[in-house]
């Protein structure tokens, strides 16, 4: 619960220029943190900040345009921000992020995995990089690495690249990341990968939290998953439109998704989704030298062209 | 082995309207035989093509997909082969995590003078689908067998 | 729907390799599908009356027919449909010539292949929609950008068919490369003698504006409405009150400035009228030399004017005009010799280009007509041509020939001789290319009649000696090294696109080749027009060309202006974008990539959407593969329309499980 103090304070100042701010606050136990839309001093009392905040705020920011904004982002969550004002779905003028050093967040499929269920949490407290979990009376201890969302094992973005407030000392960056996840799994044989898509999207129930959860969904209720017109998705109950519906989204996000593993994370059936976008991110980065969301003034590479490409050569027959 | 001999296979072209389905059709005056399997989808431009049609294509039973527009700097409206040549090139290194061989997609240039050119483009990539087989087919026993797989993986 | 499906023979050219018959049998089974036959002839009388007769006792809503490719005959397909009541756009037609029964010997996989095009065709119908084009208003005037001969001749055909026209011209006069020219090929008649009069009837007639010493900086709008922003170049004098009397450039102090007018051979005076015949005759400062505005000394000018025309604190200024159409003449500029080392790279001064001797040879040049080398001012006995500098050379990235010069060295052998009787030119050439009336005879004479000695060959290096310079290089038809003391040695410079070309391009939305020269719409048919509806293209600026095909396409391009505005309104096509304002999220992605601007942001019960501008818009469809959810259509090419296409191929195999 470093900085919260000064997170609290600086927000308060901060509150009578903003309509709100969106931070986190403790959910219906003590493991789950909930967004918290803050209004009012009281309010802001009500913040938590540590490695429960898993939730990436700057998903709400495009369905609040037009409001003045504040947002507090994690490393990762800042990327987003970014990425949406390099897109212009949001306005610089309209929001104020409050930024934070994060040292990573957990993942609460893999407490799971380890406890069996979430379902009666007593109490929860994280200590140093240790996290004591109290169910049903027992004290379960875990290291805050070994069950650290996947994404925060590979961070390079641990302190917000975008902040208007900064709170804390920042975190000293690591090496880059080299996408041996993507290569480990491309190892697999073709059939395997396959067969390894189908039998999860075959588990999929067409929820769309991925997309919900997703900050550069921006089409919400004009997703082509349930359009007719264009109509990608037809009606029929299928592993094909299931899986189809993750190249959409992986397309869509081709040059724009900046990892925050939201889509993951908000799946309530665990299926490995990040996996496609790094996979497409791999490319754009090798292709274009790119990165989402590290730039505001940089262009989405699928949205422009060099007449004389670098990396793409002439197909020739 | 030849693709006009043995079993059709299903391949789908995307042809931009101003070059390579002009250059098909130069093809056909000049009566450049080629196999059979190929059917072509006019666009009017290679900018035109949603990588997402090449995607839908193959996840619902093609065995080749190819898309052919204006070779660069000669595109009709000027710069839509410029974002296909990267829409299309980053589908391409996308397929192989899905687990889709990339020779099942190609993408080319070929004007409307290039007759010859798409003859042998033709030839070429039906030869390659018929040296890769049929698709695999996501049906009831592919999705059963799959399950079994990832249950046995893990 | 009720779709109405016709299978051609087109004689045997599609019944000898595809069974016809079945073809239509078979799609009369597909959904939708209410009328199937095969016809002799579709395109032919009896084979048009056959889908009007169809469309009207079956009340059909849709034809497809199958027959050749659709770049062919789909025009005429609609026209059919039109005269049967049917909206035009409701028709699609499967390609089962050029794309079936040409590749394939195969009948029965040529039969399946034509049936497959059919049932893709008949899907896609079914997604399709009747569109409708709108009319608009067009404003008949014309721009004409560029005053060289193109330029003049489309400005004076525009002007005299009625037409309001706008001449806007770069430099302070009009004429361009033409007016610097002494004679031209093959007639050896003087250049300004006939160009002025057409430069007067410029200046004289009621019809044409001219904005000279002015420059396009935007143009806006679309074919029928353009506007545009032309900046009037501050010359420091009032053109109004200018009589063009000289009298600023007798008494004007600062006597060494450039003179772009005689190609920097001599100089001129910082106030001057670019050339005697200049139109507008009027002068202007060059604010590079003029002591006045770089020093505020001086004044001489505004003290000696009878007019009073003088004002150094003049401003550029932008004037806008509303045109319905532009024709591009922006000529060509000449290659950097400077480039080529063995040439001297520049350094010598007895090396010059041909514009330069052009201008040595004009009586209204720097010597009056008198042939004096740079060097020392003798007249030169010996001079050598050298051809394709800066043309056909891969090296130097100028592959092209540029199409004029050998005429042109020609002109000037002969010239040398009349002005120099003891003279003796020589020329060093690659190929003589003389494909002209007349031209390949005048050719002839500069050998025959004028002595010109002709060297097939390439020069290797020049260097001076004794106040000459030495010429070696090959002749390859005798197999010889030939080395020749030449007292001037002249360099038939090649033509390259106007400096500046590609900027003009981008503000037109038009596209220009590798080397900068405009793209015309087609290379056969479409000479002068280019594929932004509108904008028409006259002289080199497509492409190097001599004065009478410049002429020649003046005039085309000014015919082509006049049949467009030859209408009170237009028609645009409707096969263009469409935003269905209630998905779109107003992200404007589509507007980043359109390649013509055609998409706007509108403020829509205030929130911020696209607009597609119908009549800028070419109907490419990148939009439409931009957005991610889908909510610009183009018209007659949606997502469904094309997943319909794709559906016919490519179907789930669970649903065939239900078969």
């Amino acid at each position: 619960m470093q900085y919260l103090n000064e997170l609290k304070e600086k927000i308060k100042e901060n509150l009578p220029e903003l309509d709100m701010v969106v931070g986190w606050e403790q959910g219906f136990d003590s493991l789950r943190a909930s967004p918290l839309f803050m209004r009012t001093e009281d309010d802001v009392d009500k913040m938590i900040w540590g490695p429960l905040c898993v939730h990436n705020l700057a998903t709400y920011l495009p369905s609040l345009k037009g409001k003045k904004v504040g947002v507090v982002v994690k490393g990762c969550d800042s990327r987003s921000v970014i990425q949406l004002l390099q897109e212009k779905l949001i306005k610089r003028d309209d929001i104020m992020v409050f930024g934070l050093p994060c040292t990573g967040v957990v993942s609460l499929r893999k407490i799971q995995d380890n406890l069996g269920s979430l379902d009666y949490i007593e109490s929860t407290e994280v200590d140093g990089d240790s996290l004591n979990i109290t169910v049903d009376g027992t004290n379960h201890a875990f290291k805050l690495e070994d069950v650290a969302a996947n994404k925060c094992s590979r961070c390079q973005y641990h302190n917000a690249l975008l902040s208007d407030v900064f709170i804390g000392d920042p975190i000293t960056e690591e090496a880059e990341d080299e996408y041996t996840d993507v290569d480990e799994f491309e190892d697999m044989s073709l059939e395997d990968r396959m067969a390894f898509w189908v039998s999860n999207m075959s588990r999929c129930v067409s929820c769309y939290a991925c997309r919900n959860a997703c900050p550069m969904c921006v089409c919400r209720d004009h997703c082509v998953a349930q359009s007719r017109d264009p109509h990608w998705i037809t009606q029929e109950d299928t592993v094909q439109n299931k899986w189809f519906f993750q190249m959409i989204h992986s397309m869509h996000l081709a040059g724009r998704c900046t990892e925050c593993g939201e889509c993951e994370r908000a799946c309530p059936v665990g299926l490995p989704l990040l996996l496609l976008k790094r996979k497409m991110n791999k490319e754009i980065k090798e292709l274009f030298a790119y990165k989402a969301g590290t730039l505001i003034d940089a262009k989405t590479p699928l949205l422009s062209f060099k007449v004389e490409e670098d990396n793409i050569n002439e197909r020739g027959w | 082995m030849s693709a006009d001999s043995g079993k059709e296979l299903r391949i789908v072209g995307f042809l931009c309207n101003w070059c390579s389905y002009g250059g098909a059709d130069t093809a056909g005056v000049g009566r450049f035989q080629q196999p059979t399997d190929l059917r072509i989808i006019r666009v009017p431009c290679s900018g035109r093509v949603d990588p997402l049609f090449v995607l839908k294509s193959l996840v619902n039973g093609a065995d080749g997909v190819l898309v052919s527009g204006c070779h660069p700097r000669d595109c009709h409206y000027s710069e839509g082969n410029y974002y296909a040549r990267r829409r299309l090139e980053v589908l391409k290194r996308f397929l192989p995590v899905l687990g889709i061989d990339t020779r099942r997609f190609e993408y080319t240039w070929v004007s409307a003078s290039e007759g010859q050119k798409w003859k042998t483009v033709v030839e070429k990539f039906t030869e390659g689908i018929h040296e890769l087989g049929p698709a695999p087919v996501i049906d009831a026993t592919m999705i059963a067998k799959a399950q079994i797989l990832a249950a046995t993986a893990l | 729907m009720k779709i109405g499906v016709f299978v051609c023979h087109c004689g045997s050219n599609i019944a000898g390799t595809v069974d016809v018959v079945k073809v239509a049998e078979e799609a009369r089974k597909l959904p939708d599908v209410a009328f199937a036959s095969d016809t002799m002839y579709a395109c032919s009388e009896p084979g048009q009356d056959g889908i009007i007769n169809a469309i009207k006792d079956l009340d059909l809503d849709g034809v497809v027919v199958a027959s050749c490719t659709p770049r062919m005959h789909e025009p005429t397909f609609r026209k059919t449909l039109e005269r049967a009541g049917l909206n035009r756009y409701m028709f699609e037609m499967a390609n089962i010539r050029e794309h079936v029964s040409w590749v394939g010997k195969d009948k029965e996989a040529n039969t399946k292949k034509a049936l497959d095009l059919v049932a893709m065709a008949v899907a896609k119908l079914t997604q399709g929609k009747a569109l409708i084009s709108k009319k608009f208003d067009i404003n008949k005037r014309v721009l004409v950008i560029g005053g060289g001969v193109a330029g003049i001749q489309a400005a004076l055909d525009c002007a005299d068919g009625g037409l309001d026209v706008i001449l806007v011209e770069k430099t302070t006069s009009i004429g361009g490369k033409m007016s610097k020219l002494d004679k031209t090929f093959p007639t050896v008649d003087c250049s300004s003698c006939i160009l002025g009069p057409k430069m007067v009837d410029v200046a004289q007639h009621p019809n044409i504006t001219l904005y000279a010493a002015s420059e396009v900086e935007k143009i806006d709008g679309y074919v029928g409405n353009y506007q545009v922003a032309i900046t009037k170049k501050a010359t420091y004098v009032d053109w109004d009150a200018c009589t063009g009397c000289g009298l600023c450039m007798e008494k004007c102090p600062s006597k060494k400035s450039t003179d772009y007018f005689n190609e920097e051979v001599g100089t001129t005076t910082a106030i001057n009228i670019l050339f005697p015949q200049a139109i507008p005759k009027k002068a202007s400062i060059d604010a590079d030399f003029c002591i006045k505005l770089i020093k505020d000394k001086c004044g001489i000018c505004a003290k000696v004017c009878p007019t009073n025309a003088i004002q150094y604190d003049q401003q550029d200024e932008i004037v806008t005009e509303p045109v319905g159409a532009i024709i591009v003449a922006t000529g060509y500029d000449l290659f950097d010799y400077t480039k080529y080392g063995e040439y001297g790279g520049g350094r010598y001064p007895d090396v010059i280009t041909s514009m330069q001797y052009e201008r040595l040879l004009s009586a209204s040049g720097p010597t009056g007509g008198h042939v004096k080398r740079p060097s020392d001012g003798k007249e030169p006995k010996t001079i050598v041509f050298i051809q394709c500098v800066g043309s056909r050379d891969k090296s130097i990235g100028r592959p092209y020939c540029s199409g004029f010069c050998c005429m042109y060295t020609a002109k000037q052998a002969i010239l040398t001789k009349d002005h120099m009787p003891d003279s003796q030119s020589y020329v060093f050439y690659m190929d003589i290319r003389a494909p002209g009336k007349l031209y390949d005879e005048f050719i002839r004479r500069a050998m025959e009649e004028y002595g010109t000695q002709y060297v097939r060959g390439r020069v290797s290096m020049l260097y001076p000696k004794n106040g000459s310079l030495v010429v070696r290089g090959a002749d390859t038809l005798l197999g010889k090294q030939v080395e020749i003391e030449a007292d001037l040695v002249v360099l038939a410079v090649g033509a390259e696109s106007a400096v500046g070309a590609s900027k003009l391009a981008e503000k037109l939305r038009i596209s220009y080749d590798n080397y900068g020269f405009y793209m015309e719409s087609h290379p056969k048919l479409r000479p002068v027009e280019t594929n932004t509806a509108g904008v028409f293209l006259a002289g080199s600026c497509q492409g190097p060309k001599d004065i009478p095909q410049s002429v020649g396409q003046g005039s085309a391009a000014a015919a082509k202006v006049l049949v467009l505005f030859s209408k009170d309104q237009l028609e645009s096509d409707p096969q263009v974008s469409v935003v269905d304002i209630k998905r779109c999220v107003g992200c404007g992605k589509c507007i980043e990539t359109c390649p013509f601007g055609a998409i706007e942001e509108i403020d829509f019960r205030g929130m911020t959407k696209s607009n597609v501008i119908e009549t800028i818009c070419q109907g490419c469809g990148i939009c439409t593969s931009t957005c991610p959810q889908g909510a610009i259509q183009l018209q007659n090419f949606t997502d469904n329309q094309i997943l319909a296409e794709v559906n016919v191929l490519c179907q789930q195999t669970l649903e065939k499980s239900f078969e």
